[in-house]
């Protein structure tokens, strides 16, 4: 066997008396939680030279010595195929690592430990993480690390780096490791195999970061950067090598590299004979039965239609939208915060129409904080936190399998469920958003859909807290939006036609939300809703006031007062719809305010409803659409959206009329 | 970060890099796998976990 030795195959980084530790290993084992659990704060992030691939590093003192750490990018071999791995490959032939930790996934040992045994065969300086262990375990999976690190002749740790769990192992692991004399563990290949490798390896003659051995099988596999360092420290001998290289190669007609892998694969099958053990009978997990149920349609439909109704109609709609929202706008505001208030200033301030402003009909206090705080708040508070929650169980993608065949029939896959899920929250984002749909045909029909038929969280909220008093009304709601939303999505995708693109994903693990997680998620983003909504509302009251003082206000309403009575909606109702163009939170609570003044009964609420629902999107919302889709598209949009939701809002009046249901 | 939507772990930093549209902060970075948007953790939250992690790192390895 050749030997190796520690001297660099180009130019090595200098070596300081600061120590390396590279982290290596397939994308999405945990490479970069270990990374931040071994660093913590102290990381740069920059491009590795000549290239757009980026790789952290950072710096940690382990057991008294100070260490620095490198998160390479994601690598499945040796030999390298795209620049990421490239990258990875160069960490370890320039930057000559003290350690490399090569982190895998426990459930899928037997397919990552070729890498392994290839690294050791490079007679790199390995530890072995076997990583998400909990995982693994919840599987029922039994894996003896004493048996296969005593096989593979380096340190072995498991670990759930997710859980911070054999950090300290891995720690102790990279301060005590020990480079071993004499070459690592031997592994060997068929006859045939073993004498092309050892042909090549043998008349070499310079020195590698990785082994002669190892160089010879990728000398044969046609590494071309691996030729290029080869035939520089090979020099005079170089010529003969490479066509002895090429003369195997022919004979194997380009077999080698999967004979190689083959082979490597069996290797790596027959190290984990009696270390791997898999129940006889697979242990199925909640998790995983509930996983398998939710991208069925039998079941997984069942379930959404579960979820939906706990977590929006009775947390969001009846916890939120109705006893919160009792509590502070009700009890809070309108009894106690607004006459304490309205008494102070008009006792302060001598002029009416200052009076007016802050503490008036469209008062900056009296409407625009009370709608903030007593009215929307609490709705997005229940809204964040349902949605948190769904969120950290992994139940969003599963949504995406599930919708992905339907949706294509909007020309659409199961990846505008991210932007329609977060519709949910703030349309305006949601429309951002789009832009990350693959083709412009998707982005379009997306971005209808988003403006049409999906309502922010405050808009639900109210909403479902409105119409669940008369539960009729919400299934007249429910079920006019949902076939709008079928109808307008089956017509654009016959209107802009071409083909839904292909739709893939990897499914992570559902898992049970963790409590710490669900509640900064909603913390975070409750305080940048809040942020943005106060000023706006505060804005709006101002603006109104302005409406009011100068007379415009009462303009604006008398114009839209034909367009409420044609839907049997009376005059007032066109505050609302004012209000919902400024943002579709402040109209939907300006709806609340009409419901609890009684001014509306229970199909004037449903019309209502359904034609704010569908009614153009607010001012922020139409000017994303603007950057996003262009002038043209957003007015065309805009347009049609105003004008079906008012033939909508029409349509359906006359049908509640006609057939007295609601009545 | 781990995104909330597909669980692919990226660097908040890096994603940070590729973003910036949004006028005064949208507060969230988007997945460099799925693009889904995840809301950044506000500086509280990371004092606080700062703490907790610190508090977990005193008592030793879970395992």
């Amino acid at each position: 066997m050749s030997s190796s030795s520690n001297s660099s195959s180009s130019e090595p980084a200098g070596r300081s008396a600061v120590r390396r530790v590279a982290l290596v290993g397939n994308p999405n084992v945990g490479k970069s939680v270990l990374f931040n659990a071994l660093t913590g704060a102290y990381v740069t992030v920059s491009n590795y030279p000549g290239t757009s691939v980026e790789v952290s590093r950072g710096n940690t003192i382990i057991e008294g010595e100070a260490w620095q750490v490198i998160d390479t990018p994601g690598m499945y071999s040796i030999h390298t195929i795209t620049e990421e791995e490239r990258v990875a490959r160069e960490i370890l032939l320039h930057e000559t690592p003290d350690v490399v930790v090569h982190v895998l996934d426990a459930r899928n040992l037997e397919r990552m430990l070729a890498m392994t045994v290839q690294l050791i065969e490079a007679e790199l300086p390995v530890i072995l993480v076997v990583n998400i262990m909990d995982e693994a375990e919840r599987m029922g999976l039994k894996i003896d690390l004493e048996l296969l690190q005593k096989r593979l002749g380096i340190p072995v740790i498991g670990a759930a780096t997710a859980r911070n769990r054999g950090v300290d192992a891995i720690r102790a692991a990279i301060a005590g490791y020990e480079r071993k004399g004499e070459a690592g563990k031997h592994f060997p290949y068929s006859r045939l195999l073993e004498h092309d490798i050892n042909e090549i390896a043998g008349m070499m003659t310079g020195d590698y970061i990785l082994s002669r051995r190892s160089l010879a099988m990728l000398l044969l596999q046609q590494d071309e950067e691996l030729i290029e360092i080869v035939r520089h420290r090979e020099g005079d001998g170089y010529p003969v090598l490479a066509e002895l290289a090429r003369e195997i190669s022919f004979k194997r007609r380009g077999s080698f590299h999967l004979n190689l892998s083959l082979e490597r694969n069996e290797i790596a099958k027959d190290l984990l004979n009696g270390v791997f053990v898999a129940p006889d009978k697979r242990v199925v997990t909640w998790a995983e039965r509930l996983s398998n149920w939710s991208v069925k349609p039998l079941t997984g439909i069942p379930m959404l239609l579960i979820v939906l109704y706990f977590g929006l109609y009775k947390f969001v709609g009846e916890f939120g939208a109705g006893t919160v929202v009792d509590l502070l706008e009700k009890q809070f505001f309108v009894e106690i915060v607004n006459p304490w208030v309205v008494g102070l200033v008009r006792n302060i301030v001598p002029w009416e129409i200052v009076q007016e402003l802050i503490v008036g009909e469209y008062g900056i206090i009296t409407l625009g904080i009370r709608y903030a705080v007593g009215i929307i708040l609490p709705i997005v508070a229940t809204f964040f936190i349902f949605f948190s929650f769904l969120e950290d169980t992994g139940y969003f993608p599963r949504l995406a399998l599930l919708v992905d065949r339907a949706f294509k029939y909007f020309g659409l896959t199961g990846r505008a469920v991210i932007p329609m899920v977060l519709g949910f929250g703030c349309d305006t984002m949601a429309t951002m958003v789009t832009r990350t749909l693959e083709t412009v045909r998707e982005r379009v029909i997306a971005t209808v859909l988003l403006a049409l038929a999906i309502p922010c969280s405050a808009q639900l909220g109210v909403i479902i807290a409105l119409l669940s008093k008369s539960p009729g009304s919400l299934a007249v709601w429910s079920m006019c939006l949902l076939l709008i939303f079928i109808a307008v999505g089956l017509l654009a995708a016959r209107v802009l036609p071409g083909e839904a693109p292909m739709f893939y994903m990897e499914l992570p693990p559902m898992r049970l939300p963790q409590f710490s997680n669900v509640l900064t998620k909603t913390y975070t983003r409750m305080q940048w809703y809040f942020l943005e909504i106060l000023p706006l509302f505060v804005l709006a009251s101002v603006l109104l006031w302005l409406g009011k003082v100068t007379g415009f206000f009462e303009k604006a309403i008398d114009t839209m007062t034909p367009v409420m009575a044609l839907l049997g909606l009376p005059r007032e109702a066109a505050v609302a719809f004012i209000f919902g163009f400024f943002r579709r939170d402040y109209g939907a609570a300006g709806l609340y305010d009409l419901q609890t003044k009684g001014l509306m009964d229970a199909r004037q609420l449903t019309v209502a409803a359904v034609t704010l629902t569908l009614f153009i999107p607010c001012v922020a919302q139409f000017l994303v659409m603007k950057n996003e889709r262009g002038w043209k598209v957003a007015a065309g949009i805009g347009l049609f959206v105003s004008l079906l939701a008012f033939g909508s809002g029409y349509l359906l009046n006359q049908l509640l009329l006609v057939t007295g249901l609601l009545a | 970060m781990i995104c909330g939507f597909c669980g692919h772990t990226f660097d908040e930093n890096v994603a940070r890099q590729g973003c910036g549209g949004c006028h005064g902060g949208c507060h969230s970075v988007h997945c460099p796998r799925c693009n889904y948007k995840n809301p950044l953790e506000t500086a509280l939250v990371k004092k606080l976990r700062r703490i907790f992690k610190k508090n977990d790192a005193d008592k030793g390895d879970a395992e």
